[in-house]
């Protein structure tokens, strides 16, 4: 079987205390106020005593590396794409002409384009961590290991087997476009169905329904211009000084 | 799961079946020959180096990554047991601490009046020979006892106890009176010292007083979750906040501020009056249950419900729950209590429960501490004897630390100048301004100096109101000393610092800053070694230990975790646990804890509580870029009823008036709070233009809370204050 | 109990016998006796010549018992400070032991 990168979780573990949300940031050089990965609540209303209902909780999330990422049929230029081998969604940043298509195309909201490079932005399972043989840098870092990171097709991995011997109660994230996300929360996730809908530009519907070939041509041919158009127009116009440079 | 298709509209079925359409005829690989144009990402070539934290004073071990000698990014150490090998956020911001565009970047001498803000960059020799001068000439004039030493929690702040003493003043005062004395002070007499609490192994805890989810204290904070999640540990919480603590909780009770004494006592008097303690424990190592149980009969929990405004049955249920998991059950001991002017007596009851469950030196109770074996490194300070007797704020209090002093009382003694004068003061990575209540009397104080000098990483408020500031190091660019540290049942390990990258700017270690002025003073021979000596001679009694420390950032010194004190006298009076302080007796202190029903708050005022979370260490994190984005600014917690009837909404901006102060911030109306209460958290608003972040930001507490202190320790009272709030018209 | 009293009646009669101890110990000044004590005892009690010492080694009652009789001090021969110095010290020792209100940390 392929191998499927992705994320467990058991959300019940987290405290909110966002070091998964610095570590990210700083692994990834994010820019000021832009975040690839987040924690929901859920279930903050006080309550009182032995009485009360189920606790808080904090759901980790970020890109869920989808096995029907509404993102990949939204870029026009193929920069966006599901990685065949470890089945992450990944952004060719050098393909990427900073459109935006993909931000809306994703229900989860986990898309942003990146106020200093001007390219979509995302969870990408921090690969030059990997290539240290490190864990990504929110997985990495949580105090109290909620997140665990993996190939959940290899049952020697702690990702897959957390995934195999807890597939009945594994729960993931609904949105109103059902993408089939790759992050799996243990048992109760807090909010359940807080995701949106994929709004895709027609245009892209339609040319990938008709002529998919069309689409790859276009953005071959159209590559170079778009590209040099993009950096022209956007590179460095209103670029910020990174907090921690 | 709800099925979603079935909500979609026409339009969106339409974008749907497209997109499912596109992704039948191949979807990601329809650009199949593109995708390997990006090729897999470089490791990028970076080097590695152990260091421990210092963005709060937990000093969890971490990996800096260093490219070009550039910090970019730093991780837990794995092998760190302590900190369960892991880095919060604000571990994670260190690199915005190291590189943040207003940390000092040379030595500054004030130019105008204090506060004022008018600096000289002047060059470090000037800068160090008057350093010496002034405090040559406050010897001179005041005695060596007339100069004032103030150091925070820092590997390196034992260089400062060193120069103090070798230049002859015993007036030092440490960060801790502005904290935890009281709760050491408790424990410390119940049980001869202060205990660490083995909450991974705990069945049931109580906390009170301490917010262990969000005040991050390791590994309490993770054991905590551990506990509760792997070994079904119950966590009842008693918070006039809804915290994250609370909301994670079995139960959480949203109790009256001041009142925690009356509910420990309460739980006294159900497991007593219900027998249900260990006996033969209870008759062999404590002492004073004959007194206790008199004591008690009085705190039923019907009292208690009164007082704290909890049930009494869920006081009564909760006595019993707890005793039935003893003795792998407790009262957690907390850090901060700083809080009422009986906060010692407070944590008495704390103790003494504890006590009543015989969870000392067991597992998943209270665990002595284990020796790391690190060696002091003596030296023979010269005799002064020219000296007043004793430390400015000595007596006020019956049971201060002599170490660490009492900032309060110590204030007021400067301010009166009794019973001698003070006029020199030395600060090094300490911030009164910011963290001392009625900063208008630190002001004061630091007006009544005739030289004061600040070492620090940034122009915090203290060194905004200095005479000499000198830009000191980050714990990412020096050599520390080692450091014993214990963590539970979890470890009891040393840590080192070694830099990782080249030093800032013209910033220098404070063990280079106290060593050039004590040269200068002729006091040189106390410091006549390298930091490397140093640690070479603290670890002379653990062989190998500093090739483990280079190998794995840590060193475990592994040793028995419990029953430490099997076979061995406890290090009180009586040699048990005191229910009943004997030497409390003696001295005319209550011997046993008796409560007095906190000040009522008066009509249309609140309490004013603070605390912190995990993103912020007090006015040390406010100027973090990083953090910064988290909390970009503190608010003021409102219920709605009071917000109501004040006409104040959510987001408002309002003034918080006390008797000493007022501030103005935005008003957060949330029904995480009771409605006689109102919190902010600690750090912003700073006087100091030089941080840009947090001056002019948010509410500063040390303006509006007032000061009061704990009788018998010294520590700071920091929730007696009432406030008024108003809605500010724009 | 009956061997608190013998110690007692001992140190009494020390107390007694010996004409320059005719102050009892205690209320030194305990600040010049941890200089004092760095200065007479630590050139030996440094973990070389003779064992390393800390007030935190004993409890009050045994430092009291320990000066109580003096005699029994080993080194107590060589001693060389005056009687001051010697409650001084005492002061030290017996204000930061290991069940004082204070006790010593290392150094």
């Amino acid at each position: 079987m392929a191998r499927q990168l992705a994320m467990v979780i058991d959300a019940t573990k987290c405290i909110d205390c966002k070091a998964c949300v610095a570590a990210c940031k700083v692994a990834n050089k994010v820019p000021e106020d832009q975040w690839r990965n987040w924690i929901k609540h859920e279930n903050e209303v006080p309550r009182v005593g032995a009485a009360g209902g189920g606790k808080a909780r904090f759901q980790p999330g970020a890109c869920m590396h989808c096995d029907n990422p509404t993102c990949v049929a939204a870029c026009p230029t193929g920069a966006t794409y599901k990685d065949a081998e470890n089945g992450e969604v990944v952004i060719n940043e050098g393909l990427c002409i900073g459109c935006g298509n993909c931000i809306p195309a994703c229900p989860y909201g986990a898309r942003f384009r990146n106020a200093e490079k001007r390219k979509a932005d995302k969870c990408n399972y921090c690969p030059e961590r990997r290539a240290h043989g490190l864990e990504p840098a929110c997985v990495d870092t949580c105090p109290t290991k909620a997140r665990v990171f993996g190939d959940i097709n290899d049952p020697q991995s702690e990702a897959g087997r957390l995934y195999l011997a807890n597939k009945d109660r594994l729960k993931r994230v609904a949105a109103l476009t059902d993408t089939k996300p790759n992050m799996y929360y243990l048992g109760d996730l807090g909010p359940e169905a807080w995701g949106g809908e994929a709004v895709v530009p027609a245009s892209m519907v339609a040319m990938k329904q008709s002529a998919p070939l069309i689409k790859g041509i276009v953005a071959l041919s159209g590559l170079g211009v778009l590209a040099m158009l993009g950096r022209q127009l956007l590179a460095g116009s209103d670029h910020k000084e990174d907090g921690d440079a | 799961m709800p099925d979603s298709n079935q909500k979609l509209s026409r339009r969106d079925f339409f974008k749907a079946s497209g997109l499912i359409a596109a992704g039948a005829m191949g979807g990601p690989a329809l650009l199949g020959g593109l995708r390997t144009a990006q090729a897999a990402p470089k490791a990028p070539a970076w080097t590695s180096g152990f260091s421990a934290c210092d963005m709060c004073f937990n000093k969890c071990g971490l990996i800096a990554r260093v490219e070009d000698g550039v910090l970019t990014k730093l991780d837990p150490n794995p092998k760190f047991l302590k900190s369960r090998g892991m880095l919060c956020a604000r571990g994670n911001a260190g690199i915005s601490h190291v590189y943040d565009p207003d940390r000092l970047k040379h030595p500054l001498l004030r130019k105008g009046a204090r506060g004022e803000g008018k600096w000289q960059r002047i060059p470090w020799d000037e800068a160090l020979d008057m350093a010496a001068e002034k405090m040559a000439a406050v010897r001179r004039d005041y005695l060596p006892c007339g100069h004032l030493f103030s150091a925070g929690s820092d590997l390196q702040s034992q260089f400062v106890g060193r120069l103090a003493e070798v230049y002859g003043s015993f007036n030092i005062t440490s960060h801790e009176s502005l904290c935890l004395v009281s709760n050491s002070r408790a424990f410390l007499d119940t049980f001869g010292e202060v205990p660490f609490a083995d909450v991974l192994h705990s069945k049931y805890i109580i906390m009170a007083g301490a917010n262990r989810f969000e005040a991050l204290v390791t590994p309490d904070s993770m054991d905590l979750m551990t506990a509760m999640r792997e070994h079904g540990c119950k966590l009842v919480t008693l918070d006039p906040r809804y915290t994250k603590t609370a909301a994670l909780s079995d139960e959480w009770y949203p109790i009256r501020p001041g009142t925690d004494m009356a509910f420990m006592l309460a739980l006294a008097h159900v497991i007593i009056g219900e027998k249900l303690y260990d006996a033969q424990w209870i008759a062999e190592k404590t002492y004073g249950i004959e007194q206790l149980t008199e004591h008690v009969k009085q705190y039923t929990p019907g009292f208690a419900a009164e007082q704290c405004g909890i049930p009494a049955e869920d006081i009564a249920r909760i006595a019993r729950e707890l005793a039935a998991a003893a003795p792998t059950s407790m009262v957690y001991p907390g850090r901060r209590s700083s809080d009422y002017e009986d906060s010692t007596q407070i944590r008495r009851s704390f103790a003494i429960v504890n006590g009543l469950l015989g969870n000392w030196d067991r597992p998943g109770g209270l665990l002595a501490a284990r020796a790391v074996g690190l060696k002091g490194v003596p030296y023979d300070a010269p005799w002064y004897d020219e000296n007043h007797e004793d430390r400015i704020d000595a007596e006020t209090v019956p049971m201060m630390f002599e170490h660490e002093g009492s900032f309060m009382v110590t204030r007021d003694a400067v301010l009166a100048d009794d019973p001698y004068k003070i006029r020199g003061w030395f600060i090094y990575k300490t911030n009164p301004m910011a963290t001392a209540p009625n900063r208008k009397k630190t002001i004061e104080m630091m007006n009544k100096m005739d030289f004061i000098t600040v070492v620090d990483i940034a122009m915090s408020d203290t060194a905004w109101f200095a005479d000499l500031v000198l830009p000191s190091q980050s714990y990412l660019e020096r050599t520390d000393p080692c450091s014993g540290l214990q963590g539970s049942s979890a470890c009891a390990c040393v840590v080192k610092r070694d830099p990782l990258i080249e030093p800032l700017y013209e910033s220098r270690p404070l063990f280079d800053i106290v060593k050039g002025i004590a040269g200068r003073l002729d006091l040189g021979e106390y410091f006549d070694f390298t930091m490397q000596e140093f640690r070479t001679r603290q670890l002379a009694g653990l062989p190998g230990a500093e090739e483990i420390l280079d190998r794995d950032g840590v060193y475990y010194n592994p040793s028995k975790v419990y029953g430490i004190y099997d076979g061995r006298v406890y290090k009180t009076l009586s040699k048990k646990v005191e229910l009943y302080n004997q030497r409390y007796e003696q001295m005319g202190i209550d011997p046993l804890p008796v409560y007095t029903p906190p000040a009522k708050v008066p009509a249309n005022q609140f309490r004013l509580v603070i605390g912190r979370n995990a993103l912020v260490t007090q006015g040390s994190t406010a100027n973090n870029g990083l953090l910064h984005q988290f909390v970009p600014e503190n608010t003021l917690w409102l219920n709605p009823e009071p917000a109501e009837r004040l006409g104040i909404a959510d987001g408002d901006l309002v003034e918080v008036s006390s008797a000493v102060g007022r501030q103005s911030l935005k008003a957060e109306v949330t029904d995480k709070i009771r409605s006689d209460t109102v919190y902010m958290l600690t750090g912003f608003n700073s006087l100091s233009t030089m941080q840009h972040l947090a001056h002019g930001n948010g509410a500063s507490i040390a303006e509006v809370l007032d000061g009061k202190y704990d009788t018998v320790t010294g520590n700071a009272a920091l929730h007696q204050t009432f406030v008024t709030v108003t809605r500010k018209v724009a | 109990m009956q061997r608190k009293l013998m110690l007692l009646a001992a140190s009494a009669l020390v107390m007694f016998m010996t004409v320059s101890m005719a102050f009892a110990l205690g209320d030194g000044n305990g600040r010049k006796g941890k200089f004092l004590y760095r200065k007479n005892c630590r050139t030996c009690h440094n973990g070389a010549t003779a064992k390393d010492l800390s007030p935190a080694d004993m409890t009050q009652a045994e430092w009291k018992a320990t000066f109580a009789d003096m005699s029994k001090i080993k080194c107590s021969g060589d001693w060389t400070v005056s009687e001051e110095d010697v409650n001084d010290i005492f002061t030290y020792l017996h204000d930061y032991a290991k069940d004082s209100p204070s006790p010593a940390k290392c150094s």
